[in-house]
């Protein structure tokens, strides 16, 4: 076991080592950094919200709302959704909490799909590169087995992405506690679910939407590794998994309709479409099945990786 | 009896239908240096490889110290330090990071022993330093430097004079022979260049087209016919004379005879020379080097 750490270590002292990880990193900071003077600048932070007099403020609102209903079409459309979000407030006696750095973390949630992007780059170098730098040589002529160094590959490359998660989750709190204030500690959010509007807690929401990113993150991790493997080339590992990532569900609206539309992967990689109050891309898709098609993508996944990886012969290139 | 640090049984790699190595059966020792010489392509470096794990033997078996690497992969490679082709470390790390990582994934390597082996390589400044800003020297003495970590009975080195310089060469040969006498490892040197290994080995194997064409001691020589070279004149009585009289073929080329004969045969050929009238000014005996013999034996550089 503790073989295993070592090998962990020395991957992970082969990713951090390198300027183009922190140069990855400090893009990640820049735009945490410009998110929140973007939102500080533009964003309705219900400042308004704030006084004793926030009812009236509220019940202001919801007029104006009905007044541009009537003369705009599109306008229509979108508004009643916040008058009836303000009048759960009312009703409730809510007063609307104000932006705070909770709310901005949840936010950056999105930015979950740039810590992929990241992770999805290590994981289709980590043993591509080894071939590329020809050190794949002297790696595997130690005592230890091939699966031992493909698993502390692999396990580095996890690790890389859930670093990189905390670093977003942390940053994103320190800088918008300096943008925003710290706020409540348990403030609430009024969200829509299928049986209204309800009250939840921020925090929970938060760790539900990271939650839910983790999973597109792992599946699309494993593919590029599994790329990495069976190609030894990281630029196509990197490619395909980065294309197929953006892409993904794009496909999925072309193809809806066919039947086996939910046997693709991209179907079943939001998992926040089961959620309350929200229909699947696809028909036929339920939770239970979208995790068991996930189970097996990620089996293949690392049994390709593995079996490629084991079995063939490092021969020159 | 004792067990060979290295027995070669019969080994053979065929990709395809195409048979890369066709049976190779020998052993190495403890204390020896083996040189395993052939053209390029003759099927040194997947020798090598499959020595060493790196590609599936398909008949046959590598021995170290006993364990087959193909059964027993962690127990056998335990034993080999080995550089496959170019010493190939990680460039944006130090030299001595290299090393650690390295160190890290075998059981007891002692920092104490990193700082031996640095020492024993001569790299005390270098190791500080990015790989990525070694000299090909460097990097064979810190490819040498990783292989030496755990203590192998077994050295691989493929190569290792490739990109040297003459003094480069020279401190390598010194560094195999000491490695062999005073650590007692077994040390296999592949090379394609017979004259830069030759003086280093104690023992050589000649491999073409995935064959064992000789396998010999250096130093041995045949006593029997050895080639001999005389200055002399008159040249053309002298010629006749050593063909009547010893009833040997002669060749006269640049004023200088040459002929085959057993060593014991030399003086006896010089005092009738003598007796006969012809000046003698220099009597030599010509040492077919081995290079003679390697171009003999595999001939043109021709790949199957």
């Amino acid at each position: 076991m503790s073989r295993l750490f070592k090998l962990i270590q020395n991957e992970q002292a082969k990713i951090y080592i390198r300027k183009s990880t922190w140069i990855m990193y400090i893009i990640l900071f820049a735009i945490i950094i410009a998110g929140a003077f973007l939102t500080d600048k533009f964003s309705d932070l219900n400042e308004d919200y704030q006084g004793d007099d926030w009812r009236e403020v509220l019940q202001e609102e919801n007029k104006d709302l009905q007044k541009e209903m009537e003369k705009d079409e599109y306008a229509a459309s979108i508004n009643p959704e916040t008058i009836a979000k303000n009048n759960y407030y009312l009703e409730n006696d809510i007063q609307p909490a104000p932006y705070g750095t909770w709310n901005f973390v949840t936010e950056n949630a999105v930015l979950m799909m740039l810590v992929s992007l990241l992770t999805i780059i290590v994981a289709g170098g980590i043993i591509a590169n080894e071939f590329r730098w020809g050190s794949i040589k002297l790696l595997l002529i130690r005592p230890i087995s091939r699966s031992g160094i493909l698993l502390s590959k692999y396990l580095a490359t996890l690790l890389f992405g859930l670093y990189t998660t905390i670093f977003l989750f942390i940053t994103s709190w320190i800088v918008g506690a300096i943008f925003f204030g710290v706020g409540d500690m348990n403030p609430e959010i009024v969200k829509q679910t299928a049986n209204g509007f309800t009250s939840v807690s921020l925090l929970q929401e938060t760790f539900t939407q990271y939650g839910y990113q983790l999973v597109p993150l792992i599946m699309m991790t494993t593919l590029a590794f599994m790329i990495s493997a069976v190609f030894r080339n990281s630029s196509l590992a990197i490619g395909i998994s980065i294309f197929l990532m953006m892409g993904g569900n794009t496909f999925i609206g072309f193809l809806a309709e066919k039947e086996w539309a939910k046997y693709i992967l991209f179907a079943n990689l939001d998992l926040s479409q089961f959620a309350d109050g929200r229909t699947p891309m696809v028909n036929g898709l339920t939770l239970e099945f979208s995790i068991t098609m996930l189970a097996i993508y990620y089996v293949v996944f690392l049994a390709m990786s593995w079996i490629i990886f084991t079995k063939r012969d490092v021969a020159g290139q | 009896m004792t067990v060979a640090a290295m027995e070669l049984v019969n080994l053979k790699k065929s990709i395809g239908n195409k048979d890369i190595i066709k049976g190779l059966s020998f052993s190495i020792n403890r204390g020896e240096v083996f040189g395993f010489i052939g053209p390029n392509g003759a099927g040194k470096t997947t020798t090598i490889r499959m020595m060493v794990g790196l590609i599936n033997i398909s008949e046959g078996d590598v021995l170290i110290q006993g364990h087959s690497i193909k059964k027993d992969f962690k127990q056998a490679v335990r034993e080999v330090g080995a550089i496959v082709e170019n010493p190939e470390m990680y460039p944006f790390m130090t030299g001595w990071q290299n090393l650690k990582h390295y160190a890290r994934m075998m059981p007891g390597v002692t920092e104490e022993r990193m700082l031996k082996v640095v020492k024993l390589m001569g790299m005390e400044k270098a190791i500080k330093e990015k790989v990525g800003k070694y000299s090909l020297g460097m990097r064979q003495r810190l490819g040498i430097a990783q292989a030496l970590l755990h203590k192998p009975s077994i050295l691989i080195l493929d190569e290792p004079t490739n990109g040297l310089d003459p003094a480069g060469i020279r401190e390598m040969r010194a560094h195999i022979r000491h490695l062999a006498r005073e650590e007692n490892v077994a040390v296999i040197v592949s090379s394609h260049l017979l004259s830069e290994i030759e003086q280093m080995c104690d023992r050589i194997g000649v491999i073409k087209n995935g064959e064992m064409v000789t396998l010999q001691q250096v130093g041995a020589q045949d006593n029997d016919n050895l080639v001999h070279q005389l200055t002399v004149t008159p040249i053309t009585k002298a010629k006749q004379f050593i063909q009547e009289e010893f009833a040997l073929q002669v060749v006269e080329q640049d004023g200088i005879l040459s002929f085959h004969c057993k060593k014991e045969q030399m003086p006896a050929v010089i005092k009738s020379l003598v007796e006969n009238n012809c000046s003698i000014y220099e009597a030599n005996v010509v040492n077919g080097t081995l290079e003679d013999q390697f171009f003999e034996l595999i001939g043109e550089n021709t790949i199957e």
